[in-house]
């Protein structure tokens, strides 16, 4: 398998002795079958929407939203493979770089950056556009894992455990804020907080800082009238049905009526423009309404299986960054599962994450399958 | 090195905390979402789907045909017509980038509405159904759907609805009704009725998008069949109550009558009801609108409230059945009643004389009552008291009556009912299938039973001081004449399911047995010398030549409205029956309050006998009752054809025939004539006969011949080239006068015309409020 030829040979971490083995295919047959599933629901979700096209966006084409999802998961299979080729020590000398990249990227998002809802998130890229937040996700897996590396034995002190870490998601929240961007700023803590955790850290410091942020939500909760509106809206949402709450009551009027069994695939009702975001945040609800408690419980057993297959790996392999890369990316897949889930179940008050595989998001997908490669890459190495 | 330390195993911590991950986020995370899911989706599932499906389905009742409304013999009253509704549907315009001005301009055209008004709604994007015009009709449809596919329009729709339609206008309008824009009965007929005619509505659920259209691909839709509704067929039969209205009509033009009247036709063997009507009416197609007069008056109004509130006056007023809904005292028709209860219970027999000094005194009474006949009648038998309609000779049948009998028959005979409580008010209804029958009022028994006071036995017994309706009146004495069985009077004869088969046959229904056989043979005999008897009797004017009629007329003052406003109003009636041997019909008219200056004096005699004699004409021979011709048209003769005859033939023949004549043209021979042959004249008319001429293709005007005698109006028609016909016998032509005409004074008609005319005894002895 050693075909990458001798440029790519330089950035082997591999030690000598190792052949190189094929990659995960359990892990890689999860992916797919999880892509398949997600291209086909953001095909049933959208044509409704696609076809009336309240927004002006297609031009009633129905197919318009599956075409462009089928394209980029083509376009992320591809990158999966690369991703998958390329070497762990490609990531790890790059994780810098890639750092900078992505706070270069996120600073010209509040100046050039595409407006939507009230916030510039978006990049836009000849017709393409671009979340940097995606990249910084996946920026401080990379770079958190390089510095756990390098600060091994130094990891329980604030100075070398804490401090530098702290200054990387300083940075990157402060850039988030500024567009603004609350659930990525949620994920993104969530995530360094997973790396950090992996790193070695003490617990103490986990302790003190759930017992900040309860005290700061429980400050803003009664200061600020808007958040505290959410937390109404999440707790009964049929009261404000109309308005804050028709987004989840309606994702619950779609879950709830899909039954043990479902409506069958294409069979929702609720996409037809009663479900706002039926092919984006809330895609989950739909799958939920065609396929059933059954059919929805299947997807997240394999979300499961991808997730626990993916801490294998990790457990697996016989390098530390690769192995704090692969529990980072995993556990990163896994709070977007969970925060999505449980957001569209209203287990948690509103916020718009996407599932991945499922979500419409051409470039997202394209990232998530991306990193998808990076764990394969490194189940290269483990040794079964 | 960096490198190295990378290279290095994970150490057992990390490790640790990797199995600590994954078993939050591997395991944990998902046994919580599932047992989420599972709440959601399987305990709450009901609950949500219930929400879901409410604002997901779309209930439309399916359009099912309301049932039609015919006559006995299947004439059409009240039809169902499929047409269409057209909407359009802005959010689909919008989004087609549909031109609204030309949407707007198209359909203004086609559909002669408002063009800013369309324009308006074609602006409200935010919806999918906003109704332009409602029940168009096919041509209109036809023109919009052409309209649509010429553009290619997705925002115009048409969707089926149904249309009630009554084909004729406001014929019988009071008994039939007529429907709300929701398609269901709000008067008569249609809401006694409305849910056989209305049938099972039938319901599609459909499934539609959040703006209410149609789902793409996945279609859903549960029907839930309807029926369609059930025809009725109606003992109405459009003939008779046609002959009904138009000589109600004319009566109320004739006399100027102020208020409003009534005429009800019953068949007396069954109780069904051939012709009920009341004026004034109105169009059923467009039952909200009212008279010009009314509309007038109301154009006057001062304030849009005011107009407001005298429009839903004038369309109560016009809606209101006077037939069933007034109730009336109703004087001297009522005298039947007490000589059937007199008779039957042996109070008077047919040898019994009465003696009339013109006045009457009464127990309780200060003051003697009033026979309408100053100065009495004298010794009269019971036919004459009857003929003459003697109050003082009535107010002793009463009194020898009885007031507890006299109770007891009112109530046999549906005009009250005894409850057993000697104190309150009585009231009845005959409980016809009709919508707003009014209950009567009698005396309590306590008041009427009183032996100090027989004031009130006395009044009722000439029909004062109680009222009821004009329904009940005409049952009691169908009952009267037909042998003594009183019928529940009815208007629905059958129900007919949309498959063809009887749901429901009314069967004639007797109430029971008021008098017996023969006391109705004595009333029918009575009642015939009321009209027939060109001398003494008071309804002489209701008799038609050729057939036996029997009747009584009534003069009744509206004595309360005295009392309150000292106002003199008068209701004059007249019920008649005819063959008067064996009772096929009986014909009530009253006409609520006429004019002091119509010229003809104010009683029923003069002004309501001849109006139901008129009646009797047209329906009697529609009926096929044959005429008897003995005593027919003792002044008429039949024209015999006298074509291609020379002056000398045609001068004998019509002298056989009892005509004159007079030629125009030189000719040898008679080319044409007029009247043509075989019709029924005046004898003693010219004939005009033309001699290689022609009759003159200009139309005259018809002359008002009312006031003249017979003789007098043959000569002014003649002279027109017009021609006479009289339906009352000519008993004593010099003091008969023309009461009324077929052709209004006024109407252009052809040479030739033939106009029929009533002749009134119009003399000192039938001047009376009797």
């Amino acid at each position: 398998m050693r075909t990458d030829g001798a440029r790519l040979a330089d950035f082997s971490s591999a030690p000598e002795n190792n052949r190189r083995r094929g990659f995960d295919w359990p892990f890689f047959l999860l992916v797919l079958l999880l892509l398949t599933v997600g291209v086909v629901m953001v095909l049933s979700a959208s044509y409704p929407r696609a076809y009336y096209d309240p927004g002006h966006v297609t031009g009633g084409r129905p197919a318009y939203y599956f075409v462009r999802q089928l394209l980029f998961a083509a376009l992320g299979l591809g990158a999966l493979w690369l991703a998958s080729r390329l070497p762990m020590g490609f990531y790890r000398r790059y994780a810098f770089p890639f750092l900078g990249l992505t706070v270069l990227l996120l600073l010209l998002v509040p100046f050039v950056g595409v407006r939507a809802n009230g916030a510039r998130r978006w990049l836009g890229i000849g017709g393409l556009t671009l979340q940097p937040s995606e990249l910084a996700k996946l920026a401080v897996i990379l770079s958190f894992a390089v510095l756990i590396c390098r600060f091994r034995g130094r990891m329980r002190s604030f100075r070398w455990g804490v401090l530098p870490f702290a200054g990387i998601l300083a940075v990157l929240i402060g850039l988030l804020v500024l567009e603004p961007h609350f659930s990525a700023s949620i994920i993104l803590i969530a995530i360094a907080g997973a790396m950090l955790f992996l790193g070695g850290l003490g617990l103490g410091w986990f302790i003190a800082a759930f017992t900040a942020a309860g005290t700061g939500i429980g400050v803003l909760l009664a200061f600020f009238p808007y958040a505290s509106s959410r937390i109404v809206t999440w707790r009964d949402p049929f009261s404000t049905a109309s308005d804050e709450g028709y987004q989840i009551v309606q994702s619950l009027y779609t879950i709830g009526s899909g039954g043990l069994s479902g409506l069958g695939l294409g069979g929702s009702r609720q996409k037809f423009l009663y479900l706002p975001e039926e092919h984006n945040d809330f895609i989950f609800s739909v799958v939920c309404e065609e396929l059933g408690f059954l059919g929805a419980a299947l997807i997240l057993l394999l979300f499961a299986l991808l997730i626990l297959r993916g801490y294998w790996i990790a457990l697996h392999c016989r390098d530390r960054f690769s192995c704090l890369v692969c529990a980072g990316i995993t556990t990163l897949l896994a709070i977007q599962t969970f925060l999505n889930v449980a957001v569209v179940t209203n287990l948690l008050p509103c916020t718009g994450i996407s599932l991945p595989f499922f979500s419409y998001g051409g470039t997202a997908l394209l990232i998530q399958l991306g990193e998808m490669g990076i764990v394969l890459s490194a189940s290269r190495d483990i040794l079964v | 090195m960096p490198e190295q330390t990378a290279h290095s195993a994970p150490n057992r911590r990390m490790l640790r905390r990797i199995l600590a991950l994954m078993a939050i986020f591997g395991v944990a995370a998902f046994v919580l979402l599932i047992l989420r899911l599972y709440r959601l989706q399987i305990t709450d599932h009901e609950y949500y789907e219930e929400l879901a499906l409410g604002q997901q389905l779309r209930e439309a009742p399916t359009v099912i045909a309301r049932g039609g409304i015919y006559d006995r013999k299947g004439e059409p009253l009240a039809l169902s017509a499929s047409v269409e509704n057209v909407f359009l549907s802005p959010a689909e315009i919008d989004q087609n980038g549909e031109d609204r001005a030309l949407i707007a301009h198209g359909l203004a055209e086609i559909l002669d509405i408002d063009e800013e008004t369309v324009l308006e709604k074609s602006r409200q994007t935010g919806s999918w159904y906003v109704t332009v015009k409602r029940r168009v009709e096919r041509e209109e449809a036809d023109a919009v759907r052409a309209f649509k596919l010429e553009h290619g329009l997705h925002g115009v729709h048409l969707e089926p609805d149904s249309r009630r339609y009554y084909p004729n206008s406001s014929l019988a309008c009071h008994v039939i009704g007529f429907v709300g824009t929701d398609n269901t009965g709000l008067e008569g007929i249609e809401a006694m009725y409305d849910q056989a005619l209305s049938g099972t509505s039938g319901r599609t659920l459909r499934l539609t998008n959040a703006y209410g259209a149609e789902l793409l691909l996945s279609r859903y839709e549960d029907f839930e069949s309807g029926e369609d509704g059930c025809d009725l067929m109606l003992t109405l039969d459009t003939t008779i109550q046609y002959y009904v209205e138009k000589h109600l009509k004319q009566a109320v033009a004739d006399y100027d009558i102020q208020n409003g009247a009534g005429a009800i036709a019953m068949d007396v063997n069954t109780g069904a009801i051939l012709a009920m009507a009341s004026l004034d009416g109105y169009d059923l197609n467009n039952f909200l609108a009212v008279s010009p007069e009314a509309q007038a008056v109301i154009d006057a109004a001062a304030t849009p409230e005011e107009a407001e509130e005298l429009l839903r006056q004038a369309q109560a007023r016009q809606w209101r059945n006077k037939a069933l809904s007034d109730t009336y005292e109703p004087g001297s028709t009522f005298k039947i009643i007490t000589l059937s209860m007199a008779l039957d219970s042996g109070a008077v027999t047919m040898n019994d004389s009465f003696y009339c000094g013109g006045s009457v005194r009464v127990t309780g009474r200060t003051s003697p009552i009033r026979c309408w006949k100053d100065g009495g009648h004298g010794s009269q038998t019971l036919t004459q008291a009857v003929q003459h309609s003697c109050n003082a000779a009535f107010v002793n049948i009463g009194l020898r009556v009885g007031a507890e009998t006299f109770y007891k028959y009112c109530d046999a005979f549906g005009f009250l009912k005894l409850t057993g409580n000697p104190d309150e008010n009585l009231t009845a209804k005959t409980g016809i299938d009709l919508a707003g029958e009014s209950g009567s009022i009698w005396w309590s028994e306590n008041t009427f039973y009183s032996k100090k006071n027989l004031s009130q036995l006395a009044a009722a017994s000439f029909g004062q001081t109680f009222t009821i309706t004009p329904l009940q009146l005409v049952t009691a004495v169908s009952a009267c004449v037909n042998g003594g069985t009183l019928m529940q009077p009815y208007v629905v004869q059958r129900i007919v399911a949309p498959d063809g088969s009887t749901r429901f046959e009314h069967e004639p229904t007797a109430v029971r047995r008021v008098i017996s056989e023969e006391t109705s043979a004595k009333v029918r005999g009575i009642l015939e010398q009321v009209v027939g008897d060109p001398k003494d009797g008071t309804g002489r004017n209701a008799a038609v030549a050729g057939y036996r009629i029997g009747g009584k007329t009534g003069t009744s003052e509206k004595v309360s409205l005295e009392a309150q406003t000292g106002q003199k109003q008068y209701i004059v009636s007249f019920i008649g029956v005819a063959p008067a041997d064996a009772p096929q019909i009986a014909i009530l008219v009253f006409l609520d309050t006429p004019s002091n200056e119509s010229g003809i004096y104010i009683s029923g005699g003069q002004m309501a006998a001849p109006v139901v004699g008129h009646m009797m004409a047209d329906i009697l021979p529609y009926l096929g009752v044959e005429p008897e011709r003995e005593d027919a048209a003792a002044a008429d003769v039949a024209v015999p054809d006298l074509s291609g005859m020379t002056p000398a033939e045609a001068a004998a023949e019509l002298r056989k025939a009892g005509l004159d004549s007079r030629r125009i043209g030189e000719g040898e021979r008679v080319t044409a004539q007029l009247p043509r042959s075989g019709v029924t004249i005046a004898a003693g008319t010219q004939i005009i006969l033309y001699y290689d001429a022609s009759p003159s293709e200009e139309s005259e005007e018809m002359p008002d011949l009312s006031g003249l005698s017979y003789s007098e109006a043959r000569e002014l028609l003649s002279r027109r080239g017009l021609y006479l016909q009289s339906w009352s016998p000519v008993s004593d032509a010099g003091r008969q006068i023309v009461g009324g005409q077929s052709i209004p004074a006024g109407t252009k008609v052809e040479h030739g015309s033939i106009v029929s005319v009533a002749l009134l005894s119009a003399d000192e002895s039938m001047l009376g409020r009797y």
